[in-house]
């Protein structure tokens, strides 16, 4: 029976505060499919009460008649049916042994997600070196936030998105936003954007006039709209004007960094003009970015906000370096009023990078390589450190390994929905159907699940215990309002018995305050260090921003008194454009970004299947400018092909004079013919391995036959969609 | 065996050529000598200007530490001259006496301003000693001399109407110092412009504080000043244009004295082919100013049109990206590696974009056509080739000039005055070579207010959605309004509209004020 709870919203890392409360009690007329909760939002100094439509309709994912309550077993027709969850786990147990005896540990591999709560997270990475002993763990957050944390590593020592509290922002009076487009993705973290706002200063760094983009009309500030790719420079641009007209915090640079002279000479060839050529931003808005940035930081506070935009690029990381060089050239970081971050996706894409998730990682945001850190998890989860396999493969080359010889044959998916989400998704698909054996854990026939041999069925947000890390780096309590459906168990509890099953050396709990309890110990010392959180005292509402060692008061603003580097400064490192990225496309080809709607959430799993949600925005439509479109002889509404070598989208056309005449946007939240991601490439960023998600070359047309359109309305899961979600 | 390479001259595109084989140096594949006459290291020579009129700093304009080279294992030699090159003994004959060998040379020598024939001037262009008050603006110490001026707020004169000059002039006008341009033709960027771009052109220039002196030819100078320095610039009308500094900004001329020494065949600039290397000795190179690419098969149509060094730094830092990767592959795989790197693809003509702040001017490609010349129009449309098309608006009123030159439909010219937008745009769609909308007046509409509507807008259409957070229409809230909802709290219970980032609650106070303003009167 459902009792209710204070908690925090399934979707983002904006992590709203909501309330869930009983549903009445239907009346004379019972709806048998009316949500068992109600949702409320609640106040919080990051959403002040507000929920976005997302929030508002997530409780009706709790009873939905999609819903996986039982583990299914993919028979040999392809169908998938019931089993036991005793066969479930000795089928799963065997599987591993089997291929482990045959191809070694590292042919079993983990793919988990940043959706996860921090208990699952730092359970996963343990379950993969420890049970399963492979390397081969990575997660999506590798897709999201991989560029702009090791961009932070860099320069600063330590990752975490927003060193200070959102409502900092509330006083700034410029912000810079750069590739963010918060009026869609975190609705209610608009807010803080309101003082900026009010004093002329929101900027706005995208390619498309997208709703974020709007708000800087009407004397809100200024859009710069740079060709897609094209980040990099426009940074380095603005850096140079800083440099050059002597906007620099000459003293913070002597005091708080090192690298200087060498960032002075990687911008001297970067002047406005010969930006303007290669971004496309005229050369007077660059100037003047740089200044009233300039202003905001003597007098007001300048914030430098980046997202995935600029991050999810094969230049990503040098991308965000290059904001960071920006931001500690005018001295925001660390500084009272004044600030840089970057936008955390994933509802837990803070904490899910944190503990273990991550091919190269251990828990407290530790290195694998570095043997202090293995001997001090060893202890903790009472191991040898020779047990302790070394560094993986991150997500792309992950998996690009499925099936491959020496790659991973059997595949444990949690909270991901790589079908849809990961770049070449054509090439991902196929990796998935070589694999010897694929599990898949969700709660719904995700388009990544009915590609498994074993769905096991797992709790939804409302009926588990738990943390989350918000955007903010604070520790958050989720809790539990109802109970799970019979069939369905916690993957703490999975883990667990799986461990037990594969005889694995230390313990596995099922119990989420005492992983917790674990997680503690294990990230003590390290550089996200939560060993003074327990759960009572977050039940108290207290705040609990990491770095929060045992009997500190936590760390609300990072980076006040130096960073985290040994010698206490942030690191100027010199970045420019590579020669791929200065391409130019010279014939009819058009550059795609992708992105989100409102309406929907990641791959589209969950929001797909809210019916208000999928009735608002049905399917993908690729925005498209209007000239573009009359020259293609492309009207409103039309069905277009979308190629290039990769695959082939088909869709609706939205003519739209938000999108540069040169560039199209394709939203990522839908399957099979729809999906973008058949169109996205898989090179990565040589340093954080990021995909190239914003920046793909294609060719759009009318479909060459009415056939090809008429193919779309019949896709197969679009139709199971439409008919659970109505 | 690691190969020696000796690059000539230390000026912006020699530092982008010593950074890119910075790997192989450190790798052991390449030995790298790099030699600058003066006594700094690279720097970012374009600003030069921008740092005679005090905006900028030299520290800023550094592209190249001599320090931190040296620590990668690349030797730099700086104010030190290159006397001549010995091609039979591989050798460099040094100022400083010594006479370092080479496998490979690379001449970034550079250009030198023209020093014009001026009474009163001495013209000899390699060693010219101009009077006190004269400078032509090429390096820092050039620019020292127009820094002083600036900030002195003295009279400064400047002869030649191309870009530097203007741009000079400009930021010298806005940093307070009485200046004139000095031009021949009816108009500034003559070589560049049009005419209804150049008639908008002066007149924003004397809008931005520059006197503009056209038609102008100048035959000497007066040295009544002074110590003997220069006091006026003297026309052949017989009139002078009074100033206590004169600029020289006509033009530049490739330095080519060391290769014409040593026997290269040069023309404007050093002869190259498609790979860089000097004619008949295909161990030595030449990039940047001083480079002339004109290889010698003449059916190559692209060098058949060729009009010599463009004297812009772009092209030259591609050529030296392009040469680092081609020596690189050299040294580590020999000539086969090397050969299997595509040669550098064609420069498009240059683009200019003045570097001002008062103005906005883009100009590139062929504009002489005008849009009811049929002659011009119809020139190169044999043989199934689209004819030209000149689409062109102009406002001169208000300083704005737009002038778009295709050829089905892809930009042939342009030029935009006062059009930042604009500007920018044609620019990327001229180095795409990518097709305009055929509606034209899109490109012109990019810097109208229409173009930066609000996330609001004066949009009345009751459908619209007033809370996008979730997704409510005004129709819903004007609904609940209707049901009794008199409160923004009330209509956000009944429809959620305003629960989100709160951004719409004044447009739904609207709609309840609306309602009950006219419900008495009903």
């Amino acid at each position: 029976m459902p009792t209710g709870a204070d908690t925090h919203c399934p979707y983002c890392a904006l992590q709203c505060a909501m309330s869930l409360t009983p549903a009445a009690k239907p009346g004379s007329d019972p709806v048998p499919e009316a949500p068992v909760l109600e949702v409320s939002g609640r106040e919080f100094p990051t959403n002040r009460g507000g929920l976005c439509r997302k929030g508002w309709t997530s409780a009706s994912l709790l009873n939905h008649t999609g819903r996986v309550t039982e583990p299914m077993l993919k028979g040999s027709d392809g169908v998938h049916r019931p089993i036991g969850w005793d066969e479930a786990l000795s089928l799963v147990t065997a599987a591993v042994r089997d291929i482990r005896k045959q191809y070694g540990p590292d042919a079993v591999g983990v793919f988990g997600g940043g959706g996860l709560t921090n208990e699952k997270a730092y359970q996963l990475g343990k379950f993969a070196r420890l049970a399963l002993g492979t390397s081969r763990i990575d997660y999506n957050g590798r897709f999201c936030m991989s560029s702009a944390a090791a961009a932070g590593n860099r320069a600063f020592g330590v990752d975490r998105g927003l060193p200070f509290p959102v409502q900092d922002l509330d006083s700034a009076s410029v912000i810079l936003l750069l590739g963010s487009n918060v009026a869609e993705t975190m609705p209610p973290f608009v807010q803080h954007l309101q003082g900026a706002r009010d004093a002329g200063g929101l900027i706005v760094v995208d390619p498309r006039r997208s709703a974020t983009a709007a708000f800087t009309g009407d004397g809100g500030g200024i859009h710069l709209q740079p060709m897609p790719g094209t980040d990099l420079v426009l940074l380095l641009g603005l850096s140079h004007v800083v440099v050059h007209e002597g906007l620099a915090d000459k003293e913070y640079l002597e005091n708080r960094t090192s690298g200087y002279p060498a960032l002075v000479r990687s911008l001297a060839s970067f002047w406005p003009e010969r930006v303007q050529s290669i971004t496309g931003v005229p050369a007077g808005l660059i100037r003047e970015t740089a200044r009233r940035l300039a202003q905001g930081a003597r007098k007001g506070g300048s914030y430098i906000l980046s997202g995935r935009g600029v991050e999810q690029h094969v230049d990503g990381t040098d991308t965000a370096t290059a904001a960071i060089n920006l931001s500690l050239l005018l001295g925001l970081p660390g500084s009272a009023r004044s600030g840089y971050g970057t936008l955390t996706g994933q509802g837990n894409g803070q904490g899910g990078r944190e503990h273990g998730q991550k091919s190269d990682q251990l828990p407290g945001y530790r290195k694998i390589t570095d043997p202090a850190a293995r001997q001090h998890v060893a202890k903790v989860w009472g191991v040898e450190e020779s047990l302790i396999p070394g560094p993986g493969l991150p997500a792309v080359q992950f998996l690009k390994s499925l099936g491959q010889p020496d790659g991973v044959r059997c595949l444990f998916v949690h909270g991901a929905n790589v079908v849809v989400s990961a770049p070449d998704s054509g090439a991902v698909l196929e990796g998935l159907r070589s694999l010897d054996f694929l599990v898949v854990c969700d709660f719904f026939m995700s388009e990544t699940a009915l590609e498994a041999d074993l769905i096991l069925p797992v709790m939804q947000w409302a009926e588990e215990e738990g943390t989350l890390t918000n955007l903010e780096g604070r520790v958050l309590r989720r809790r539990r309002a109802l109970s799970p459906p019979p069939g369905v168990r916690s993957e703490l509890w999975l883990m667990a018995r799986l461990a037990e099953a594969l005889e694995a050396p230390g313990t596995f709990s099922d119990d989420p305050e005492t992983v917790f309890e674990e997680l503690r110990l294990a990230s003590e010392g390290g550089l996200a260090d939560y060993s003074g959180i327990d759960y009572a005292m977050l039940d108290r509402g207290e705040e609990a921003y990491w770095p929060y060692p045992r009997g500190s008061r936590g760390t609300p603003r990072l980076f006040a008194d130096g960073f985290a580097h040994p010698d206490g400064r942030a690191v100027l490192v010199p970045v420019s454009p590579s020669k791929r990225a200065s391409r130019n496309f010279t014939d009819d080809s058009l550059a795609l970004a992708t992105g989100r709607l409102l309406e929907h959430y990641q791959s589209g799993a969950q929001t797909r299947r809210v019916a208000e949600l999928l009735s608002s925005q049905p399917e993908a439509r690729l925005q498209l400018h209007p000239a573009a479109a009359a020259s293609r002889g492309i009207a409103d509404g039309d069905f277009v092909e979308v190629s290039n070598e990769r695959g082939r989208v088909v869709c609706r056309a939205e003519l739209s004079n938000a999108v540069r005449p040169d560039t199209v946007f394709l939203p990522f939240h839908f399957p099979g013919l729809e999906n973008a991601n058949r169109l996205t490439e898989a090179a990565t960023d040589p340093i954080s391995g990021m995909p190239e998600f914003k920046t793909s070359r294609v060719w759009v047309r009318r479909p060459a036959s009415p056939l090809d359109a008429a193919s779309v309305p019949a896709d197969a899961e679009t139709l199971l969609q439409i008919e659970e979600a109505s | 065996m690691s190969e020696r390479i000796v690059v000539v001259g230390f000026g912006p595109v020699a530092a982008r050529l010593v950074d890119e084989l910075v790997p192989a140096v450190r790798s052991g594949l390449v030995q790298l000598l790099v030699i600058g006459q003066e006594a700094e290291a690279a720097y970012n020579r374009v600003m030069v200007a921008e740092f005679g009129v005090g905006r900028t700093t030299a520290e800023a304009l550094a592209i190249a530490d001599a320090a931190e080279l040296t620590a990668n294992g690349v030797e730099v030699r700086l104010g030190v001259k290159v006397k001549r090159i010995d091609r039979a003994r591989q050798q460099v004959v040094l100022s400083d006496g010594t006479s370092p060998g080479y496998d490979r040379l690379v001449f970034a020598t550079g250009s030198r301003p023209v020093i014009p024939n001026l009474r009163g001037l001495n013209p000899d262009p390699s060693r010219p000693v101009l009077p006190v008050g004269v400078t032509a603006l090429r390096d820092l110490r050039d620019a020292s001399v127009l820094k002083e001026a600036v900030a002195g707020r003295k009279k400064v004169v400047v002869l030649g109407g191309g870009v530097l000059g203007l741009e000079t002039a400009l930021a010298a006008a806005e940093e307070g110092a009485q200046t004139t341009v000095v031009h021949n033709g009816p108009f500034p960027l003559g070589r560049n412009i049009d005419r209804g771009g150049g008639a908008v052109l002066s007149s924003s220039l004397r809008a931005g504080g520059v006197r503009v002196a056209g038609n102008a030819r100048s035959i000497g100078i007066e040295t009544a000043g002074p110590d003997g320095s220069f006091s006026a610039l003297l026309l052949d009308d017989g009139s002078a244009i009074d100033g206590d500094l004169l600029v020289l900004s006509c033009g530049v001329r490739p330095r080519i004295e060391l290769a014409e020494g040593c026997g290269l065949p040069t023309a404007t600039g050093i002869l190259v082919d498609h790979h860089l290397r000097t004619y008949h000795e295909p161990h030595m190179f030449a990039i940047g100013d001083c480079a002339e690419v004109r290889c010698a098969d003449t059916d190559c149509l692209e060098c058949r049109n060729a009009t010599g060094p463009s004297g812009l730094v772009g092209p030259g830092w591609r050529q030296a990206e392009w040469l680092a990767e081609y020596l690189t592959l050299l040294a580590d795989g020999g000539q086969e590696a090397a050969d299997s790197l595509a040669p550098l693809p064609a420069e498009k003509p240059g683009i200019v974009v003045l570097k001002a702040r008062g103005i906005n001017l883009a100009v590139a490609g062929d504009n002489s056509a005008e849009p009811w010349d049929e002659e011009l129009l119809n020139s190169g449309s044999a043989n199934g080739r689209p004819r030209r098309h000149v689409s062109q608006w102009a406002d001169p009123e208000h300083g704005r000039y737009v002038k778009m030159t295709t050829r089905g439909g892809v930009l042939e010219g342009l030029v935009t005055v006062g059009m930042p937008r604009t500007a920018a745009e044609l620019v990327l769609l001229f180095e795409r070579g990518a097709e305009l909308p055929a509606d034209r007046s899109l490109l012109l509409r990019l810097d109208g207010p229409d173009q930066l509507e609000g996330a609001g807008g004066a949009n009345s259409d009751p459908n619209r959605t007033v809370c996008r957070c979730a997704g409510v229409s005004g129709t819903v809230i004007e609904d609940a309004v209707l049901d009794g909802c008199s409160t923004v709290p009330d209509v956000s219970k009944a429809t959620r509209a305003g629960t989100g980032c709160g951004g719409c609650h004044s447009d739904i106070k609207d709609i309840i004020e609306k309602h009950f303003q006219a419900a008495p009167a009903a």
